[in-house]
């Protein structure tokens, strides 16, 4: 059974990034009053990048060859620490959260060094604005974090749900505006409306697609894998959060499906209501996230301290 | 000639002592079952000699092996890399022989400093080191600059030594003794008595380590210096004034909670500002400055939270902070050893330190680029490098610390925690900028685009062997902790925590922290799988034997290379700094391009440092006119000056009578 199990967290990780960039897609089409391609089209399309040949930049070095791969075992690797369909890490260590971060860190920064290595403007923009926006994020998400291990007094990723036992009535606001926190980091780590627009056409208003332009074939497969694999890690977050912890492991592994699939439809259906922010304007849009962090923290506070 | 004689005086002295020291940090073998007792015979190693002053003698006690063993090993790599980096200077005729001399006499003293066991031999050691690192700082004296930032340097030292001074005068009156040993009772009686020395002591040893807001001299004479001395003072030289601090705190045990609490403020604020402020420089030596700045920040954080732990008596927080603080100080010196040493190869083949007019080195130098970017991985904590296990280690004595049960310890722990990641993806922001703008993308301009050649193999290889040390550590972090434990452990025997006091060390660990040490082989083994993952990967893509094409960047389809329109690095960080824009003072210098066909045109951005222009600046200049003042008192008349000499003698005189 726990052999079938962790089978399960593996299929998950290798094809759930692709079914949520499909569904994500359908939603899309569907306010958009078209019929769509079919959900698994990003797998037929990974598939199809992985056939063909490679078109390199004679600027590029080493670097622009390594990167996708990097970002590819890292954002794996960074995997195995976050609970996924079985509710449970397969690294279940104490502090995992700063593990998992810094790996994560491990691919952006590849990321950013590889769109710099073509010595295109466009690619230094992009990398110049990732590296901007995703700055913020990373404190916001550590204080969220540290705050509820602290009000649980677990380190774990288990932390995440034993906050309605810990906290009572205090806990449904920590969790609901946690799930709203993990929610506006998904959008700005996955690059999605409003922080960037992944179908933009015009160079420059692009973030995370400006940065690969310059990528074919196999690493631009292994990208765009690497990119919803990554928006999946945060989602899987966010079920943590919400699934309650006395359900059983099948039913976890049902509400967790459950889960990410809403979360997609929830992304498409944003994608397909509100337009992309002004460059300018995205900061504003990353602090909301800071002071979600600063409420959940507040409330923490309270709880512990407030007598 | 004196170059071999030197090395040869450093080797031979590391080949002697490195077994003293090895020995000194892992004999705790006998100790670890027994009673903590680190005077017992056998284990510290005494170097007894007379001078004018009475017995001095040279301890080798863990925590003085723990830094004789960064010196040792950093020392003569440091040298050896300088045979290639000095060679131009050579070659033009510069003679060399005072530099080695002072090289071999800043190690030597740096190595006498952290084992003097005596007030004044320390204060003498501790001079002789801030000399010869000034006059190793004003190598290239005949440029007016690099005088002026060895003599700002020059002052800074002085100001920190006179805190010094003051707080091992009053310890010595108090004791009755120059020797250490004579302080601690001192200091344990008198908990007032206490914080006043290790306040002093903090500012003193904070002047050289670099503390926010005594840092300045440091992104100044860092650039001025040449790269192997800037190597071994940031990586090296500055960690003196950490040992200083944990020094005091080894002798006199925790001070109140109030100076804890400043302790972990000023090192949060210390490691903010410093990579603030790296981020916008442009000068790859002065951005190196600042990253220094802020892992000194993120080592004083670690000492911090232990001293925090120890003052709300939670073993477990003192022991992670503690540990955290002090294998960070190791790497830190690994990697700012090789940034270092890597910014002086690109100084060696382009003659700039300027990243603006660098790029694309990585064709022509690619062993560089390669070790710059492990350094880079490194100080940025990822893995699978050693830096994330220190970080780890300071991180989780933090969240440990978060239920200590105090609001206030809360509140600024839970703040200095979410520091700590906002300076982890700024230092990503800093040295994915520095990596790509040096190495990555077209040169742009001549200078990047005339170099034919690495670097010589005699300063790749101390890169090379500083980068295994890194990945090294960043792999087994469980085989490098054994070296920890007992210089850990010697400091906070003192500090009245339960589980550091009179007991066997192997109890305590297996009591109490190996339930949370299993968690660094995890970062081992995640280190390992992402190595392991990233060579199968490559593996699978050469598998799969695709055809590869060449092509030009996609450029809209414009097809030419336009190397002036890259991103620099300014552009790079610019989103960002205009976000924090209150916090810096930018000095633009441009010349807008006139007329239809513009001919020249020309901008540059420098970020001044805020608390010079703010703080410093308006202090010098109050100085400059009060003392202006006097001037009339140096008439250049003789017979004045013999009046001024009479006056002064007859004051002595009354003064001595009226004393007496």
């Amino acid at each position: 059974m726990a052999i079938l199990l962790k089978l399960a967290d593996l299929i998950i990780i290798l094809i759930l990034p692709f079914l949520i960039s499909g569904v994500i897609k359908k939603t899309k089409a569907f306010w958009g009053g078209r019929k769509g391609a079919s959900v698994f089209q990003p797998l037929y399309d990974f598939i199809k990048l992985i056939k063909k040949d490679f078109v390199i930049s004679k600027t590029t070095s080493f670097v622009f060859k390594l990167t996708p791969l990097v970002s590819l075992a890292g954002l794996i690797i960074a995997a195995l620490f976050v609970p996924l369909g079985t509710g449970c890490a397969m690294i279940n260590v104490e502090a995992g959260i700063i593990i998992f971060a810094y790996i994560l860190g491990l691919s952006k920064f590849f990321a950013l060094i590889g769109a710099m290595d073509t010595g295109s403007s466009f690619e230094g923009m992009g990398a110049s604005r990732e590296a901007c926006f995703t700055s913020i994020v990373e404190p916001a998400f550590f204080m969220t974090a540290a705050s509820i291990m602290a009000l649980t007094g677990n380190f774990t990723f288990d932390s995440l749900s034993k906050i309605l036992e810990n906290a009572g009535s205090y806990g449904v606001l920590i969790i609901i505006f946690a799930v709203l926190a993990l929610l506006l980091m998904l959008l700005i780590e996955g690059c999605r409306v409003p922080v960037d627009d992944p179908a933009t056409h015009l160079e420059l208003t692009m973030i995370h697609e400006v940065m690969i332009l310059d990528n074919s074939a196999f690493d631009l497969a292994v990208i765009s894998y690497a990119a919803s694999l990554k928006m999946l890690l945060i989602s899987s977050l966010i079920a943590k959060l919400i699934i309650p912890e006395s359900v059983g492991t099948l039913e976890y592994l049902g509400f967790y499906l459950l889960t990410i699939f809403l979360i997609s439809i929830i992304i498409g259906t944003l994608e397909s209501s509100i337009a992309r922010l002004r460059m300018s304007h995205v900061f504003e849009f990353i602090f909301v996230m800071s002071s979600f962090a600063l409420i959940i923290l507040s409330l923490t506070v309270t709880r512990m301290f407030g007598g | 000639m004196i170059y071999f004689i030197g090395i040869l005086i450093l080797l031979i002295t590391a080949i002697a002592l490195l077994p003293q020291v090895f020995g000194v940090l892992l004999s705790g073998g006998a100790l670890f079952n027994g009673a903590l007792d680190f005077s017992s015979v056998g284990f510290v190693k005494t170097f007894n000699f007379n001078p004018l002053f009475g017995p001095v003698s040279f301890v080798l006690d863990p925590l003085s092996a723990f830094f004789a063993l960064i010196i040792l090993i950093m020392g003569p790599l440091g040298l050896i890399y300088a045979k290639g980096y000095l060679k131009p200077y050579k070659d033009k005729g510069k003679s060399l022989k005072s530099h080695i001399v002072f090289y071999v006499a800043l190690i030597l003293s740096m190595l006498a400093v952290v084992t003097c066991q005596n007030a004044l031999g320390f204060l003498v050691c501790w001079e002789i080191m801030s000399l010869s690192s000034f006059f190793l700082v004003i190598f290239e004296n005949e440029k007016k600059e690099i005088l002026d930032a060895g003599v700002k340097y020059l002052v800074f030292m002085h100001i920190s030594v006179i805190f010094i001074i003051i707080a091992f005068a009053l310890m010595s009156i108090k004791a009755g003794s120059y020797d250490f040993s004579a302080f601690s009772a001192v200091l344990e009686n008198n908990p007032h008595f206490r914080d006043a020395v290790f306040l002093l002591a903090f500012i003193g040893f904070g002047v050289k380590a670099g503390f926010v807001p005594f840092h300045n001299w440091l992104p100044e004479a860092h650039p001025a210096a040449p790269s192997h001395v800037s190597a071994i003072m940031s990586g090296v030289m500055i960690k003196t004034g950490i040992y200083g601090i944990l020094r005091i705190l080894y002798l006199g045990g925790i001070p109140s909670k109030a100076l804890c609490y400043v302790v972990l403020g000023i090192s949060v604020i210390t490691f903010l500002y410093g990579i603030l402020y790296a981020i916008g420089q442009n000068d790859v030596k002065r951005m190196l400055a600042y990253s220094s700045i802020e892992n000194i920040g993120i080592i004083g954080a670690g000492l911090g939270v232990s001293m925090i732990g120890c003052a709300y008596n939670q073993p477990v927080v003192a022991f992670f902070g503690l540990v955290g603080c002090i294998l960070h100080i190791l790497n830190h010196s690994i990697f700012k050893l090789l940034l270092f040493f890597g910014a002086g190869c690109v100084y060696l083949k382009t003659h700039t330190r300027d990243m603006e007019i660098l790029g694309g080195l990585v064709e022509k130098m690619p062993k560089t680029a390669g070790l710059f970017l492990a350094a880079s991985l490194a100080i940025c904590a990822l893995p699978p490098f050693n830096a994330l296990v220190s970080e780890f280690l300071i991180y989780f004595g933090m969240l440990k610390g978060l239920s200590i049960g105090s609001f206030f310890a809360f509140l600024i722990l839970i703040f200095a925690f979410s520091s700590l990641a906002f300076v982890g993806t700024m230092a990503i922001l800093c040295f994915t900028k520095a990596f790509s703008v040096i190495f990555l993308g077209h040169p742009r301009g001549e200078k990047a685009s005339a170099v034919q050649d690495d670097a010589p193999l005699s300063m790749l290889a101390p890169m090379g062997l500083l980068a295994s040390i890194a990945l090294f550590i960043g792999l087994a972090p469980k085989l490098i902790f054994k070296i920890l434990i007992l210089p850990v452990f010697s400091v906070l025997q003192n500090s009245h925590v339960a589980g550091f006091q009179n007991v066997e060390i192997s109890k305590t660990l297996s009591n109490m922290l190996s339930p949370h040490l299993t968690i660094l082989s995890t970062i081992g083994f995640t280190a390992f799988g992402l190595i392991i993952a990233v060579g199968f990967f490559v593996f699978l893509k050469k598998k799969m034997n695709k055809k590869t094409e060449s092509a030009s960047t996609w450029g809209c389809g414009y097809n030419k290379t336009l190397s002036h329109a890259q991103y620099t690095g300014s552009s790079y960080v610019s989103p960002f700094l205009a976000m924090l824009k209150p916090l810096f003072k930018k000095v633009f210098d441009v010349k807008k391009p006139k007329a239809l066909f513009p001919k020249e045109a020309h901008f540059s951005l420098h970020i001044e440092d805020i608390e010079e222009a703010y703080l410093l600046s308006p202090v010098v200049k109050f100085d400059e006119w009060f003392l202006s003042k006097f001037e009339k008192m140096q008439g250049g008349n003789l017979q004045t000056y013999i009046k001024y000499g009479l006056v002064f003698l007859i004051l002595v005189i009354i003064g001595s009578f009226w004393i007496g």
